[in-house]
């Protein structure tokens, strides 16, 4: 089958979405399928641009390249599945959160003139329209299907992505709490370095790069870390998985994520997660008690679980292991057939 | 966003009052509303957009229609038939020749001479028979730079009448039904048909009489409840077994139509409206039995059975109430259904977000689009592309599915 990826493309920008959009192009060709990932650069900001760039996605022709049709065309994130294709097949992995559930909050972007309030229902619109065209249409977790459904009653599967595939291993419960992933305020990694302030016992390691690195460790020598608190900057896949398998857990809380790829990838390595009752998609997986933590959103809280974790090694052991299983049970074999059918 | 927000409001008698007393707090929550007094000449102020409810009513929308003609808004045309309306705002202040024009804007000199012989007497007044002939939406219509209905049937008769501006179909919200309602204090053990509202020739009232007389027949036990005021003239004999209540309060109203095992509400000719006797109806869960026109039509099958207008009306109607009379599986099936109706797209929530979308979209739209369609345009323009190519209206086309062009 010949196959066309469509995600949007943020130049210099690289995230759990690219990574998902790389991994399955390259898990189709290995099953035989000639496809080939399609993106435009996605810029969704001063007022209307949001819709001026979704259109260029509407006006694409996939139906054939260079006289050969196009059998399918599997559509990611805003905008992209705003493509037009008679076999259009969506896997959402998130609709254009600034319209939704973060309108009016810190992450939000429209104000509340009569002009920008229409760009956030002309978003909703073209939502409905492109998504509803859609011939199958699948969510990466329930709390992305959950907003889905809200926003325009469309009711999607649920199909999460494997994690990408790295050498994880576990070495040691060690004596730092790893987080992993782009760092901007929605990952919420500040949490982390208040209940280091918290607990002068904590330490924990920062891997990752993003717009708010340089205030985060502005933050981190405000409140006295003293080196406890470690920014690596992006790393290598080999030095993420040695991350992974010397960390004691792993925090993952960002605000009503989508999905997030980093607990899998933490149970991999045998290692629990510590999340907040507020964290959304990562709520799937990590269970209080079995595969991690789930603590109320507060520094107090995440430093009492990092440091009982810290206590109670067999616990951590225990727990990242029954994560691993839950893990493993994702495959690419079973998300393409699906994707497929 | 701030929305000036035009419509008659309780103590005034009028459903489309009781509408907004419900709608207000719901979308107050949502966005800035300030509402126009009653007859004002002034606009509120700093408002980005105006609302008017629409209904045939001139007594309780001759002023909003006046607001209106002044600064075009969004119009919720609670009925497409404005016959009533319009008459009142011409001829019920001596202006006939108001009513002329518009008559004849409607339906030509056809119209026109019609509109002469009804002021000269020497035809009947076209709004007692024939309004939904003439419906005079025309009138209006020209001020909306939108327009909210509640049902695909005026939705349909809006775009059928030429209207080429933002369309909305936003569900009439449900009223949650109150708790601990005081008994109806009927005769027990009866199967109770209802009827509510005002009772009238267009509710088919001498058709429900006959109908029923046919039930009783069967259905000994059968009990017809109507509610309402009768319209002047109407004086019908009641049928053993039924029994009228005029003007209730909506308590009164909310109790009598819980003791009902089935609610019937019959209509033609129809003004195109809804009616807030099946949305309580709905609330409550019972039964339905309903004309087959209009915005009634439009009612799921599982909890309205549509009885077809004329012909074997009075026939098809005893039929249907008496099965369900015996039937009460089926009863408590559609009762269910119109529950789950009422707390699905009728939910008040729901309407007040749908609302906030349409004015949302109303208020900012034409900015948005104007935007929009001058970014492409130059592009393409830039790209060499011009107008009347094919290119470009390729472009047109996709761009209205983003939100741009017209």
């Amino acid at each position: 089958m010949r196959i066309a990826v469509c995600a949007p493309q943020v130049p210099f920008i690289r995230g759990g979405a690219e990574i998902v959009g790389d991994d399955l192009v390259e898990e189709l060709r290995k099953r035989g399928h000639e496809t080939e990932l399609v993106t435009v650069p996605f810029k969704w900001y001063p007022g209307e641009r949001v819709l001026t760039q979704a259109f260029l996605w509407r006006l694409l022709d996939l139906e054939e390249a260079d006289g050969a049709p196009i059998d399918l065309v599997i559509a990611t994130k805003f905008p992209s599945y705003a493509v037009r294709h008679s076999n259009k097949v969506v896997w959402l992995l998130h609709q254009f959160r600034q319209a939704y559930e973060l309108d009016r909050t810190d992450l939000g972007q429209f104000d509340e003139s009569p002009e920008q309030r229409a760009v956030r229902r002309g978003v909703h619109q073209l939502d409905r329209l492109s998504l509803g065209e859609a011939k199958k249409l699948f969510a990466i977790s329930q709390n992305v299907a959950d907003r889905l459904e809200r926003s325009t009653g469309l009711v999607p599967e649920v199909l999460p992505p494997p994690p990408q595939e790295l050498p994880y291993y576990c070495d040691k419960y060690g004596d730092f709490v790893l987080s992993v992933g782009r760092i901007d305020r929605a990952k919420r990694v500040e949490l982390l370095l208040e209940a280091l302030a918290a607990d002068t016992s904590l330490r924990c390691v920062i891997a990752g790069e993003g717009p708010d690195r340089e205030r985060l460790e502005q933050l981190a020598r405000q409140r006295g870390l003293d080196g406890r608190a470690r920014f690596t900057g992006r790393v290598s896949e080999e030095e993420l998985a040695d991350l992974y398998a010397s960390c004691l857990a792993v925090y993952y809380a960002p605000v009503d994520e989508d999905f997030g790829l980093v607990p899998y990838e933490a149970f991999l390595a045998e290692k629990p997660v510590v999340t907040t009752t507020d964290a959304g998609g990562p709520l799937e997986v990590v269970r209080d008690h079995s595969t991690g933590l789930v603590v109320e959103p507060t520094a107090t809280a995440l430093a009492e679980a990092c440091t009982w974790l810290a206590g109670h090694l067999d616990s951590a052991r225990e727990w990242g292991r029954a994560g691993k299983l839950e893990a493993e049970r994702l495959s690419w074999d079973h998300t393409i057939e699906r994707l497929l059918v | 966003m701030k929305v000036a927000y035009y419509s008659p409001l309780p103590p005034e008698r009028s459903g489309i009052a009781d509408y907004s007393a419900l709608l207000l707090p719901a979308l107050a929550r949502r966005i800035e509303v300030a509402v126009a007094r009653r007859g004002s000449r002034r606009a509120p102020r700093g408002a980005d957009l105006a609302l008017y409810h629409v209904g045939n009513d001139p007594e309780h929308h001759w002023w909003i229609v006046e607001a209106l003609r002044k600064r075009p808004g969004v119009v919720v045309l609670h009925d497409f038939v404005l016959h009533h309306l319009v008459a009142g705002m011409t001829l019920g202040r001596n202006e006939g020749n108001g009513y002329l024009d518009a008559m004849q804007r409607e339906a030509g000199a056809v119209g026109r001479m019609l509109a002469h012989g009804v002021i000269d007497g020497l035809l009947p007044p076209v709004w007692e028979h024939r309004a939904h002939e003439f419906p005079l939406t025309g009138e209006v219509l020209p001020f909306a730079s939108g327009v909210i209905v509640h049902s695909r049937y005026a939705e349909r008769r809006v775009r059928e009448h030429g209207y080429a501006g933002p369309v909305w179909r936003i569900p009439h919200p449900a009223w949650p039904a109150p708790a601990d309602l005081p008994a109806a204090d009927l005769p027990s053990g009866r199967f109770v048909i209802g009827a509510f509202g005002h009772l009238n020739r267009a509710k088919r009232l001498p058709q429900l009489l006959e109908a029923f007389a046919l039930v009783r027949e069967r259905v000994p036990e059968a009990l017809l409840l109507l509610v309402g005021p009768l319209a002047p003239g109407l004086e019908p004999e009641l049928p053993e077994g039924a029994i009228h209540h005029g003007y209730v309060d909506e308590q009164r109203l909310w109790s009598l139509l819980a003791a009902a095992d089935v609610s019937v509400s019959l209509r033609w000719p129809t003004m195109g409206e809804t009616s807030g006797v099946v949305v309580r109806a709905l609330s409550l869960g019972k039964p339905l039995v309903v004309s087959d026109v209009g915005w009634f039509a439009d009612l799921p099958d599982e909890l309205a059975v549509k009885v077809p207008v004329g012909g074997a009306e009075v026939e098809v109607l005893a039929d249907t109430l008496a099965g369900l009379a015996r039937d009460p599986a089926r009863r408590q099936a559609m009762g269910t259904a119109a529950h789950a109706l009422a707390e699905g797209e009728h939910e008040l929530e729901r309407v007040a977000e749908a609302y906030t979308a349409a004015l949302e979209e109303a208020a900012g739209g034409e900015a948005l689009r104007d935007a929009v369609t001058a970014e492409v345009a130059a592009a393409a323009a830039e790209t060499g592309l011009r107008p009347g190519g094919e290119g470009l209206g390729e472009i047109a086309e996709r761009l209205r599915e983003v939100g741009g062009g017209r």
